[in-house]
């Protein structure tokens, strides 16, 4: 599991038949230290996140594969939404 | 899911018989600043995975890594660990929604 920020949308011009009618974001991964990742990820989502949001993500397939299938190949999920991270040890810490 | 590029197709002779008549494209992941960009670039260390989609060389897909891209083809058993899952029509990122309101 790691923290994302979301950061945008996508719109599928194809998709594999499990995946039909499941929200899709785009997020970057956080570091410690508030960095955010260099590659951007697709995070299904059914909890809700908005733009801006942290949220904790899990990239164990098991959750989706109950919820889109046993033929499902979605992997992050959204597992919640962030409402505040305390690191002590980062300069200034870093809230939600 | 991460995003990447179709850079080309890749064909096997011969092939395991679990990989026999699948298309397989060769992906280039795309960085955020590349993305954000729109220059058509990757950055990302090229992998393949297997489409089921049809996905032309150009277009910008969603790929699934790990244990999870063989599950499309449960109950078999395949070594498959990476699958094309979605062609994206369009991506926005917040910066490039704020930069559309810019330029209007």
């Amino acid at each position: 599991m790691f923290l994302a920020r979301i950061d945008g949308t996508v719109v599928p011009a194809a998709k594999h038949a499990t995946l039909g009618g499941c929200r899709l974001l785009v997020a970057q991964r956080l570091e410690a230290d508030g960095r955010l990742g260099a590659e951007p990820l697709l995070i299904v989502d059914w909890m809700g996140a908005a733009q801006g949001a942290t949220v904790l993500v899990s990239t164990d397939g098991d959750i989706a594969r109950e919820r889109y299938g046993k033929t499902s190949p979605a992997r992050m999920v959204v597992a919640g939404i962030v409402d505040s991270v305390h690191v002590p040890q980062a300069a200034g810490g870093r809230g939600a | 899911m991460r995003l990447g590029i179709v850079r080309g197709h890749v064909t096997l002779c011969p092939a395991i018989a679990e990989l026999a008549g699948k298309t397989l494209v060769m992906l280039e992941p795309v960085t955020m600043a590349n993305l954000e960009a729109r220059n058509g670039l990757g950055g990302g260390k090229a992998l393949v995975a297997v489409d089921e989609l049809g996905a032309a060389k150009g277009q910008m897909v969603a790929f699934t890594e790990g244990a999870e891209a063989a599950n499309p083809y449960w109950p078999n058993r395949v070594p498959v660990d990476a699958y094309l899952s979605l062609i994206v029509d369009t991506v926005r990122t917040s910066r490039m929604k704020f930069e559309e309101e810019v330029a209007k």
